[in-house]
């Protein structure tokens, strides 16, 4: 889901990139003052583990691969601040190197990847674990945390490419979503297999992840429903229409296109609206699907309770 | 779109990333936050100048090819790199197509990305890795995020040999008449893979602990 | 009496799930000295070489104490501690964590706040007194074993410390580039304790020894009669090495031939 050079425009790139920078000071600060000096080297090695697990191809039908992202994973594994980092150096790293994902998208790339699919993921993972308990509660939470984030993400990819023009709002969002939630299948999956295989070699990595203090959780929340409301905002709002006339008025746009902004809200809002309750419907559906198949490949892998856990107390 | 692949099974495209034995820097007379600046001004100024100023647009490609040349570097793998942009531009065209979009149009965007990628690859095919965490230092970026960065450069490919180390000693035991892929196996190496990485992360520290690291 | 380089008294650690690591380890090593450290696998050496500059315990003092030219190890002293004590890994990649083998190098020197003409001036000694020079702009991944080895007691060196740790330092590398550390390490004038399972170089460069079992000093004393005492060997896991064959041309060598049919 790395945006190319070309795909978001110049304000959903300005915006994304504001709400990238502010997520990314506020997890630094965070980090700065809370992680132990002796985790600092575990960053960059987990980052290069990231970097090294996205180049295995796990094949899926026909000729078709995909590979783990891992956002999820890592902030079940690492905890959500160090995932913020992590998956802020290897996007940077692919986008410079790779050109896997543009420069100008960069930021946008990161608010997708690297804010929201970590923060959704911890917060789906805890929720999940606490609710279902033991090893196989914690394989299912990875499962559904790792669709969930990847759902989460495309959802927000959607909106910025929507946002920019490229592609249409009544398109962007269905397509998206609904590719992701298959794409996100897999992702869970492979993060259940990743984690059940660290919990089996060393339970006491799994178990020693530092919890989130609920301010801080607050602080990430409140980034990503910004980040989300934003792009939903031209449901209702008519500020991204006057962003719009002010981009044109700078000569960026065709002035040609300017009055095309105003009757592309009118026109479009029926049909937005109708797709955007189709979405949301398959969405909830979806996420049931997906509870279950979480649930049923923990029941798969872990096959009894044999393997040491420690409660999580503190989670 | 996310990580899906068409056809085929590789590692991604990296023609200077893996460091070099050797040490012969293209346009080693350019410093590094020159080409990172000059990418950069190329790259943003493709993504949002307009279509029809097509001077901009044929001076980036002439200044592009120029540096190829200049750099010695092998193109055909380049634009092979293009044909990731596949999936988005097709999804761009057929959105396109059932409903029209009202920003620039998709061949206009499909242009585009392909000159910017070509950019970053050419500029990152002549830069060294090395260069970048000190560049990124003086310009701003928190020490952390370099910190991480540099010390991903260097233990990637220390991971990627063990992994596949592990991975070559799990198949001399697995029996299948086939060489099918194995979800299970291969997800196995990168849980282990995780934890060596973790274990090493931890005498890291104390290596640098060791020569007086605060 | 001069004061010895290291005095390790009554030394003990238990690791945070419970195994007991050292158990009231006590000995001293006089400046100079250059100290082989035996035994076999899991009896404590790297714990041991850990607590030499301070690394363990998280409260130096805890269990037993350990002495550094005079001076206890405290947590408001350990940065001195560390600029006279140099430690080398058992893994080179664990320590050659920098970019280029001339980052590395300066990491330690950098780290004591010394000026950029001072660290330079370093890092070149340093290289050239392990053959590496012409090396600095090299990447750590590329180089062999042995020139990572080197260019790890080059990042060790170039702090200039005046007792060198080393842990298993010939492990792995071909027998050319073991000569080749053997004669680096015989040019360093630092007291050095060497823990190792090469006993062959044990023989070569260490008049004396300490062998570590269970956590326990169970001998310390003169290589040549620690090592030639073949039950003593055994008992610990460690064997008689070949070097010594040679000095006992009366004992018969553990190997016979087998019987020839016939004779």
């Amino acid at each position: 889901m790395h945006i190319p050079d070309g795909f978001v425009d110049a304000k959903t790139a300005i915006a994304a990139s504001a709400l990238s920078v502010a997520g990314l000071s506020y997890t630094l600060y965070h980090v700065r003052r809370e992680l132990p000096l002796r985790r600092v080297p575990l960053l960059g090695l987990g980052a290069a583990f990231v970097f090294a697990a996205q180049m295995v191809n796990f094949p899926v039908i026909g000729g078709t691969s995909g590979h783990l992202v891992g956002g999820a994973l890592i902030a079940a594994l690492l905890g959500a601040p160090a995932a913020v980092v992590v998956i802020t150096t290897v996007l940077i790293a692919q986008c410079f190197l790779f050109a896997d994902g543009g420069v100008t998208a960069l930021g946008a790339n990161i608010f997708n990847m690297a804010i929201v699919a970590p923060v959704v993921g911890i917060a789906v993972f805890r929720g999940v674990s606490r609710m279902l308990s033991g090893l196989r509660g914690q394989v299912a939470a990875v499962a559904f945390a790792g669709w969930c984030s990847t759902v989460a993400a495309s959802l927000a990819c959607a909106g910025q490419l929507a946002w920019s023009g490229t592609v249409g709002w009544a398109v962007a969002f269905p397509a998206m979503t609904g590719v992701h939630m298959l794409i996100g299948v897999g992702e869970g999956a492979i993060s259940a297999l990743v984690f059940y295989a660290v919990a089996k070699a060393r339970p006491e990595l799994v178990n020693d992840t530092p919890a989130l203090p609920t301010r801080s959780f607050v602080g990430y929340g409140l980034l990503v429903a910004i980040g989300v409301a934003l792009l939903a905002a031209p449901f209702a709002c008519p500020w991204p229409d006057g962003l719009e006339a002010v981009a044109a008025k700078l000569g960026f746009e065709h002035a040609a296109k300017a009055p095309e902004a105003a009757p592309m809200a009118d026109y479009v809002m029926p049909g937005v609206s109708s797709a955007g309750l189709a979405t949301a419907l398959a969405g909830v559906v979806g996420a049931l699907v997906a509870f279950g198949l979480a649930v049923f490949l923990s029941r798969l892998l872990v096959k009894n309770e044999t393997v040491p856990t420690k409660t999580n107390a503190n989670a | 779109m996310s990580g899906i692949h068409f056809g085929h099974n590789h590692t991604p495209y990296a023609p200077e990333f893996r460091p070099t034995a050797g040490v012969r820097v293209p346009l080693a007379w350019l410093a590094p936050e020159w080409k990172l600046a000059v990418m950069l001004t190329l790259v943003v100024g493709t993504a949002i100048v307009p279509l029809a100023w097509w001077y901009w647009h044929v001076g980036a490609a002439v200044l592009l090819l120029a540096v190829a040349l200049v750099g010695r570097i092998v193109l055909k793998p380049l634009l092979w790199r293009v044909l990731w942009l596949l999936p988005f531009v097709a999804g761009a065209a057929l959105a396109a197509a059932w409903h029209g979009p009202t920003g620039p149009g998709w061949p206009t965007v499909a242009a585009r990305g392909c000159l910017c990628l070509l950019t970053v690859l050419i500029f990152a095919a002549v830069t060294p890795f090395g260069a970048l965490p000190g560049v990124l230092r003086r310009i701003g970026v928190p020490a952390l995020l370099v910190t991480t960065m540099a010390l991903m450069h260097r233990y990637l490919f220390v991971l990627v040999d063990e992994s596949d180390r592990m991975r070559r000693a799990r198949t001399c035991r697995t029996f299948a008449p086939k060489r099918r892929f194995n979800w299970g196996m291969n997800a196995e190496v990168i849980g282990r893979l995780f934890v060596r990485a973790s274990e090493r992360a931890e005498r890291i520290y104390l290596a640098m602990c060791a020569r007086g690291w605060k | 009496m001069t004061t010895p380089a290291l005095v390790v008294d009554k030394l003990a650690y238990r690791y945070p799930d419970g195994t007991v690591a050292l158990r009231e380890v006590g000995f001293q090593i006089a400046t100079g000295e250059c100290v082989g450290l035996l035994g076999p696998n899991g009896s404590g050496k790297s714990t041991l070489l850990l607590h030499l500059n301070g690394i363990l315990p998280d409260k130096p003092g805890s269990a037993g104490t350990v002495s550094v030219q005079g001076e206890l190890i405290t947590t408001a002293n350990l940065e001195a501690v560390r600029r006279q004590v140099g430690l080398m890994f058992q893994d080179p990649d664990d320590q050659l964590f920098c970019a280029t083998v001339e980052e590395d190098v300066a990491f330690g020197p950098s780290q004591l706040g010394l000026s950029k003409e001072v660290v330079s001036e370093r890092v070149r000694r340093a290289l050239a007194q392990v053959g590496l020079t012409g090396y600095e702009r090299r990447t750590p991944y590329h180089l062999s074993q042995g020139e990572k080895r080197r260019a790890c007691l080059a990042g060790v060196l170039a702090c200039e410390p005046s007792i060198l740790v080393l842990d298993e330092p010939t492990s792995g590398l071909d027998p050319r580039g073991r000569r080749e550390f053997m004669a680096l390490l015989r040019e360093v004038p630092a007291t050095k304790l060497i823990a190792t399972h090469d006993l062959e170089m044990v023989v070569e460069m260490c008049p004396r020894s300490i062998i570590l079992d269970g956590g326990k000093v169970v001998a310390d004393g003169s290589t040549m009669e620690l090592l030639d005492n073949e039950e003593l060997m055994l008992a610990h896991g460690l064997e008689r090495p070949h070097s010594l064959h040679h000095l006992r041309i009366d004992e018969p060598f553990f190997w016979k031939p087998p019987q020839q049919p016939g004779r």
